[in-house]
Order: structure tokens, then C-alpha cells, then sequence
């Protein structure tokens, strides 16, 4: 198997801050990379570094088996591009954002047309090349930015945190799309989550990454097991907890996870364990109710972020919960940064890993 | 850096292109070129306006007249940036020629100035001479609030000739300026009188400005004294040397001052205004000095403007054109 | 009842095609229109590097171009002068002293720091991360700027606006480079100056209505134009 592209040693300082120290990564060519890592961990900059947009500042670059150098630095954007966190668009239509990168490798117009109606109907958004790009909703802004960067047919495709802002619906779209250029274009993707699922069932391998190093990498399965500490500790994704599990009565499994939280799961295990909870599982209310669910909590909202049709919330109970409800709720239940909620799960939602 | 390399080619093409093109249209589409600098209160009445009608007319000569005031006019004609002066204040003019700037005077047309005042006279000028006007303006001025006199303050031939006035009558300029009832109006004609309007006060107006405004009817003020020696004024052209500065139009000056002199020009300055205001702001000079009578207005022109008794004395002639002084 | 009168007048001179009116306004355009010209070329390459670069200095150079622009217009006029004079001047055997051409340099250098300025905001205000997204899909160090550059379009346009408005609208460059010889070198300034010194009223406010309303029908039109692009 050949390597798509390698870092050696590298390093990258900024104003005094070391973004990456030491990276040692090989990047095997047709896999999808999932990196996983808090936020400042350097993803962001490793991502840049193998789109060629930032310049290491020790180390070496090594890129479909050439060494990357002054010389051909611009020559290497040509065949690796990068999706970017916050969706940037220019501000003019779908049809020429997405164009952009074709334009600059001199595609005649014909051709242009061609590809361009061919990548929005990829991403489901036929029919849009008209349309004022930066007048779309936000799942359809990333949508384009991410046509905008498959529309090229790199060698490498990298993308930064690809599903974090959009609604599920979306999200899958994005996932299909994501799954489905690696498989039949065999384009090697480096993408940096915190969403559980797309690390467990999106990458061919895993690498953590914390503080500018690089720690473990190797495939879903195997790094879940070995890792799940780590990964939790990390809060490398969201929902994802370290804690010690002691089986109580009736066939329930009490874990502590910390700060005076127990959290009650249906799966028998005990001693050191990674739990987590799909957003989707959990229930947000303003008051306590009555139900047959275990896990009942209280917190304040820390967070907010509008998806469109849905609002994620981030609720801080003694640890940050991710959950998920309508907009229409949202309105209904007035709520606000630091309102006090409820959130309820039921035992049989949480799951070990 | 290529880019920039680039990019600054592109900027300094442009620039050059639009200078030189700018340039070009204004050299090869205007013809020859004559600039004059002048007074201030030559422009104002028009007379200018219809010298250069008639000149273009006659010459395809772009005559152009840059109106700035008599001693900003000197100033550029020292600079070598006019071809010729054409100014109204023969002490200056005397030392334009003395200091080697200029060559072949010719005195051109003469009026005179008009000391002005409010209707109601408070100072009670009407009837004096010159003289007498002044002592009573001081007078009043000196025991009543108020402006009693606005005065252009600028150093223009009108200015030059107040100050001499002031002399003349024995007063020290330096001090009379300073006094709360004098007003300097640091403009040209048209506003300074524009403001002794306004204050009530006295001024010293040439006749053509007066004329138009007051027929205008911007002003109300009246003109009492006038056709005195003392208020003679006297217009001449100047070319400026070429010898001093090559780079200047000197024959198209002289063709200037040629057609100035000319029958044609001198009638021109003689109807000029005649219809409008009822009697011609300017008087010709030439047929008068030629003729050399005895009369009173070659007189006086002769001791005001005349240097070592002749408009130009001969080492300030230029001996190509002997045809100027007859 | 004289401005009224004169009003009058001056809407009769202006309808009525007065070729000396019609020659001023030409003039006028042409001058300022050019001088903007020039210092667009030069001044916004100067703005893309103040705007994109972080170098040494930058905020020194920034605060030197921003109070350029308020630099009083005769005194920018006469040193202009002084450099021109025939003989006296460095510059002065150009015979650039009153001609339009000088009036267009004066002018040119006068607006040149509006331009910097406001074109300079313009791209500072465009996200820094566009120039990376061009880069990432394929653009060159040079082709990334100009990315940004047509990002900060609004803004540049703006910064060409105000600076034709100050060009047109200045009268101590006109006046001491140009003089104001009629025919040759009068512009709607000028010409408003030396008609009122002359008494003409009536011609003074119609070149004074002239120059208002190419001023406002002018940021009239563009604001129109910006307001149908959003």
C-alpha cells in the first residue's frame, strides 16, 4: 500500500504557541482518517498543512511520494483541498463558488457545466446554481462548500469537523456523500469529528491526537476497545464519559462518572468504562416529570446552536450533555442561556464502549 | 513578487498614458499658447473676456489670462511662468522693469478710481478733493463706533494706490490700518465693496467695478470723488524678458501687446461698457500719448505713470520692434 | 430676491446648453474622473498589501495614510506649485504649471490616501480565511488576493466614490496648479470662485447646481446599484 501522504517530525509554531510538535503521521492512500481530539488539540492545523495552505515550521511534507518543497508547494494545492469548520463562501452564486477551483485549473466552460450540475445533484441540491450562495440555509451552505471541494477530484480530500453544524438530515446526506467518493473515486479523506458514529463507522483507521501529538492510530474497533479511557478523557466526543460501573440490583449497572454523576445503563459490566449517550435518546424538559426512565438530571443550558429546523443544546448537569430537540419546542419552552432543565434518559440508552 | 512586478507596470502605463494623452490634447489641439497675468478688477468688469474674444478672433493664438492681482501677478511674471503682464500700478511695474524682468511697456488705457461711500455721507466727503475726503474719513472714524472704511488689503494696484493715498495726506499706513475704524476685506473688488456696502463704510473702488455692480444693483453706495489727479489710474503691458527666461512666448507677447495698441483694441477698450452702464469704464491711452498735447489728462499721466519721462525707457526696449514707440 | 433671480438664470444657462457651462462640466469630469483613475491603479495595490500583509510598520503606514487624507487642499496646491514653477520648480521644465494635466496630479495625489484607506478597510474587513479557501482550491499567492479583492468590491467601490467626490469637489489644488484661466483650465470650482469674484451670479449658482447634483446623482446611482445587488 502506497502512502497518500506522510508527515515527518512536524512541528508548527504560531506567535509563540506550538500547534503540532513532533507529528509523525503516514496517511495510507485510499482510506478515509478519522482524527479524533479535543478542540486546540491542532487538527485544524494539521488539516491545513496537508491541504498546503500552511508551511510546517520544522519537518518534512512528503506528498504522493514527492518531498514537498518551496518549488512545488503551490503546485501540491492542486491535488488536496480542504472543507473548512465555519462554511466560507464567496459571495456571489452557487454556480461560481462552486466553479472557483475548476476555473483555476482552466476547465473549459462546457466542461464546467458538466461537473458543476453533476456535484449538486450529488449533494441533492440540483436545480441551485443560480441562487445567491450566501442567502442559503446552513445545511445548504455546506453543502456547497463540500460539492466545492469534491467537484475537483483530488487525490486527497480533507475535511474539518464536516457534520458539526447541520441538522441530521443533512449530516447523513454529507456521510453518503463523504462514503461514497472514497469508495468509487478511492479519494483519501482525513476528516476531524467529535460525533461518535462517523468515528465508529465512517474511517478505515483512527488517530487521536491531544496538544499537538499524535497518539494512538489504528482502526475503529481496536482503538475504541483499547482507548475508550482515553478517548472519553479527551472529550474526543461528545456524550462520551469515563467512569467506574458496579452492577447493582435488577439487573442495573450504576456508573460514576464524576461530579456526583451516576449514570444507570442495562449493559453488565463493571470497573473502569466509556459510556455514552446518543443525543437523540436524551429528553429535555423544564420540569421534572414522572417516567419509567432512570437517568434524570439537572442543569443549565451552556450552550445553544441553530441547525435550521432543530436546536442543539449543550446542558452542563456536572458534565456537558449534547442533546437535540425542535426549534418549535425551543420557542415553546422559552429557553435561553442558563435556564435550569431537565434531562431524561432511559437506562437501555446507554451504551459502553 | 512577480504579480507585483507586474501590477506596478500596469499602474505606471496607465498613469503615463493619461498624463501624456492629457498633456498631448492640451499642447497640439490648443494652439500656441499666450498666458497674462492681470489684475483682478481687469477680469472682473469683462473688459478680459472681450479683449480675448477679439485677439482669438483676429490670432490663432489660446490667449489665456490668469487673474490673480497685481502683485501675485508680478510675482508669477517674475517666475517666468506668464508670457506678460498687464497690471495697473506703475511703482511696481518700475521695478518690474529696474530688476530686469521686462522689456517694451506700453501704457494701454487709463480710468480712474472713485472714492465710494453710503448714500447718507456720514463723514461729509461729498464735494472735497481727495485729500480733504480722506482727513474727514479719518476724522469720523476716529470718533464714531463702527467701520467707516474697508480697504482691500490684498496687494493688489487698488491697494497700492489707497496706501499711496494715505501717504499722500500725511498719514503713517501702519498705524491708520490698525485703528478699529479700518477694515481690511482681504479680497478681491467685487467683495470688498460687496462689504462696504454692507458696513456703511467708505472704500477705494476702480470706476469699472463700481459701475457694474452698482448697475447690477448689488451696491447702493455712491461714487463722490473722482477725476482727480490723485485718482488716476493707469493700465499697462508688459512682456517678460526673454533674455531672463528663454522659456516664455515672447513673440506671441509682442503680437499681444501689438494688438493691444492697435486701432482696433483701443476702440474696443473705448466702447466697452458704454452701452450697458451709460459711459465707458476705460479710456484709451495710446492715440492720446502719441499725439503728446498739452492737455491735462496727458499730464497727469505723464507724472503718474511715466518712467524717466517715457512708458518705457529705452533700455528696457527691445530693438527688434522699434515700430512699438513711435 | 437676487438668489432667486439667479436661480433662475442659472436653470436657464444650464437647460439651454451654454457651451462655456457644458466645457467646464467636461472639463471638470475629465480631470477628476482621471485623477481617481491613477490613484485607484496606484493606491489600491497599495491597500490589497496593507490589508492582507502583516508586516513591521503596517500600523505606522496605516495611521500616516489616514491622516493624509485631511490634508488641507491648499496646501497640497501650493507645494504643488513650488514644484512646478517654470523655473524655480524641480518639475517646473515639464510645463505642467497650469494646465489641466497638473491639476489632474495634484488631484490624483490628494485622493490617493482616501482610496488607501477605505479600499484598505474593505479588504481587512473581508474574512481572512477567503484567501485560504482560494488556496485550498487551487489559487496562487497572487490569485488568492484578488479573491479577496473582489470580496472587498463593495467596499472598494466605495472608496472610489468618495474620492472622485473630493477630487471634484476641491478648489486650492485647481486653483494654484491650474489658475483659472477661462477656456483652458476652469473647472466647476474654480469657475464658481471666479464667477462670484466677477459678480456673475447667475453663472456662479448654475455651475454650483451642476456640481451638487453630479455630486448626489452620482452616490445616488451607486447606492442604487448596491441596493439591487443584495
Amino acid at each position: 500500500m502506497s502512502f497518500a501522504a506522510e508527515l515527518r517530525n512536524v512541528t508548527k509554531n504560531f506567535d509563540g504557541i506550538t500547534a503540532l510538535d513532533g507529528v509523525n503521521l503516514k496517511i495510507q492512500a485510499g482510506e478515509i482518517m478519522a482524527l479524533l481530539g479535543p478542540n486546540g488539540s491542532g487538527k485544524t492545523t494539521l488539516l491545513k498543512i496537508l491541504a498546503f495552505i500552511e508551511k510546517p515550521s520544522k519537518g518534512e511534507v512528503h506528498f504522493l511520494g514527492e518531498k514537498v518543497t518551496e518549488k512545488n508547494f503551490e503546485n501540491m494545492r492542486m491535488e488536496s483541498t480542504m472543507v473548512f469548520q465555519k462554511t466560507i463562501l464567496f459571495s456571489t452564486t452557487v454556480y461560481n463558488n462552486v466553479a472557483y477551483g475548476l476555473g483555476m485549473r482552466k476547465t473549459s466552460k462546457n466542461r464546467i457545466d458538466e461537473e458543476v450540475s453533476k456535484v449538486l445533484r450529488l449533494v441533492k441540491l440540483d436545480g441551485f446554481e443560480k441562487r445567491n450562495a450566501k442567502k442559503l440555509s446552513g445545511g445548504e451552505q455546506q453543502r456547497v462548500a463540500l460539492a466545492r471541494a469534491l467537484t475537483l477530484n483530488t487525490k486527497l480530500l480533507l475535511l474539518d469537523e464536516p457534520t458539526a453544524n447541520l441538522d441530521p438530515k443533512t449530516a447523513s446526506i454529507v456521510e453518503e456523500v463523504i462514503a461514497t467518493t472514497n469508495r468509487e473515486l478511492k479519494t483519501t479523506i482525513v476528516m476531524a469529528t467529535h460525533n461518535m458514529f462517523q468515528a465508529k463507522n465512517l474511517p478505515h483507521r483512527i488517530a487521536l491526537i491531544k496538544d499537538g501529538k499524535i497518539g494512538e492510530v489504528g482502526p475503529p474497533t481496536e482503538t475504541f476497545r483499547n482507548l475508550s479511557k482515553t478517548l472519553a478523557s479527551f472529550a474526543a466526543l461528545e456524550n462520551t464519559f469515563n467512569g467506574t460501573a458496579k452492577v447493582t440490583e435488577n439487573g442495573i449497572t450504576s456508573v460514576d462518572i464524576g461530579n456526583g454523576l451516576q449514570i444507570e445503563t442495562t449493559l453488565q459490566q463493571s470497573g473502569t468504562v466509556s459510556v455514552f449517550v446518543s443525543p437523540e435518546d436524551i429528553i429535555l424538559s423544564k420540569n421534572r416529570f414522572d417516567s419509567s426512565a432512570r437517568n434524570i438530571y439537572k442543569g443549565k443550558i451552556i450552550e445553544i446552536s441553530d441547525l435550521g429546523s432543530l436546536v442543539r443544546l449543550k446542558v452542563d448537569v456536572g458534565k456537558p450533555f449534547a442533546v437535540q430537540i425542535t426549534k418549535r419546542s425551543f420557542n415553546e419552552m422559552a429557553l435561553n442561556l442558563n435556564t435550569e432543565v431537565f434531562l431524561t434518559f432511559k437506562a437501555s440508552s446507554v451504551q459502553i464502549i | 513578487m512577480l504579480m507585483w512586478t507586474k501590477v506596478i507596470i500596469i499602474a505606471a502605463a496607465v498613469t503615463v498614458l493619461i498624463i501624456a494623452a492629457s498633456l498631448a490634447y492640451f499642447r497640439y489641439f490648443t494652439k500656441t499658447r499666450l498666458l497674462v497675468s492681470t489684475t483682478t478688477s481687469l477680469y472682473e468688469t469683462g473688459l478680459l473676456n472681450a479683449t480675448e474674444r477679439a485677439f482669438e478672433a483676429k490670432y490663432s493664438i489660446d490667449l489665456g489670462f490668469l487673474p490673480v492681482g497685481t502683485g501675485q501677478a508680478i510675482q508669477q511674471a517674475q517666475g517666468g511662468n506668464v508670457d506678460a503682464l498687464l497690471v495697473h500700478s506703475p511703482s511696481n511695474e518700475t521695478q518690474f522693469l529696474q530688476e530686469g524682468d521686462g522689456v517694451c511697456r506700453k501704457i494701454i488705457a487709463y480710468n480712474f478710481f472713485t472714492i465710494v461711500g453710503p448714500r447718507s455721507d456720514p463723514a461729509g466727503i461729498n464735494g472735497m478733493d481727495a485729500m480733504g475726503a480722506f482727513k474727514k474719513i479719518v476724522d469720523y472714524g476716529r470718533n464714531h463706533t463702527g467701520r467707516m472704511w474697508v480697504s482691500r488689503g490684498d496687494s493688489s494696484g487698488t491697494h497700492t494706490k489707497e496706501k499711496s493715498l494715505w501717504a499722500k495726506a500725511g498719514y503713517s499706513y501702519t498705524q491708520i490700518s490698525m485703528e478699529s475704524w479700518y477694515a481690511s476685506a482681504g479680497s478681491g473688488m467685487s467683495a470688498t465693496l460687496n462689504m462696504a456696502n454692507e458696513f456703511g463704510s467708505y472704500t477705494l473702488s476702480d470706476i469699472g467695478t463700481y459701475l457694474k455692480l452698482s448697475k447690477d444693483g448689488t451696491i447702493s453706495l455712491v461714487a463722490f470723488i473722482t477725476e482727480t489727479k490723485e485718482l488716476l489710474n493707469v493700465y499697462s503691458v508688459i512682456a517678460v524678458n526673454q533674455t531672463r527666461h528663454p522659456n516664455v512666448n515672447f513673440t506671441n507677447a509682442i503680437t499681444f501687446i501689438k494688438f493691444l495698441i492697435s486701432d482696433e483694441c483701443q476702440q474696443l477698450i473705448d466702447n466697452y461698457g458704454k452701452s450697458e452702464y451709460g459711459q465707458s469704464l476705460f479710456r484709451s491711452a495710446v492715440q492720446l500719448l502719441m499725439q503728446n498735447s498739452t492737455s491735462q489728462i496727458v499730464q497727469w499721466i505723464k507724472d503718474y505713470a511715466f518712467i524717466n519721462g517715457t512708458e518705457c525707457p529705452s533700455e528696457y526696449r527691445d530693438n527688434r520692434y522699434p515700430e512699438l514707440y513711435n | 430676491m437676487e438668489i432667486l433671480d439667479g436661480l433662475i438664470k442659472a436653470l436657464q444657462l444650464i437647460f439651454s446648453g451654454d457651451p462655456r457651462i457644458l466645457e467646464i462640466t467636461l472639463r471638470s469630469l475629465f480631470v477628476s474622473g482621471s485623477a481617481t483613475v491613477i490613484a485607484a491603479l496606484w493606491g489600491i495595490p497599495i491597500a490589497t498589501i496593507l490589508g492582507l500583509k502583516n508586516f513591521r510598520g503596517r500600523f505606522l503606514v496605516k495611521t500616516i495614510f489616514n491622516s493624509l487624507i485631511g490634508i488641507p487642499t491648499v496646501a497640497l496646491g501650493f507645494f504643488l506649485f513650488l514644484i512646478f514653477s517654470r523655473e524655480k520648480g524641480p518639475l517646473g521644465f515639464l510645463g505642467l504649471l497650469y494646465t489641466p494635466t497638473a491639476i489632474i496630479i495634484g488631484e490624483a495625489i490628494l485622493v490617493a490616501p482616501i482610496i488607501v484607506s477605505l479600499a484598505a478597510s474593505a479588504i481587512e474587513a473581508v474574512d481572512p480565511e477567503i484567501a485560504n479557501l482560494a488556496k485550498t482550491l487551487g489559487a496562487s499567492e497572487a490569485q488568492a488576493s484578488f479573491a479577496v479583492l473582489r470580496e472587498a468590491l463593495d467596499g472598494i467601490f466605495l472608496a472610489g466614490i468618495a474620492s472622485f467626490n473630493r477630487a471634484i469637489g476641491e478648489l486650492g489644488v485647481a486653483v494654484f496648479v491650474g489658475g483659472f484661466i477661462a477656456g483652458v483650465t476652469e473647472l466647476l470650482t474654480t469657475g464658481i470662485k471666479l464667477e462670484i469674484d466677477s459678480n456673475n451670479i447667475d453663472v456662479a449658482i448654475a455651475l454650483a447646481i451642476i456640481l451638487l447634483t453630479l455630486v448626489f446623482g452620482i452616490n445616488l446611482a451607486l447606492n442604487l446599484i448596491q441596493r439591487r445587488k443584495k
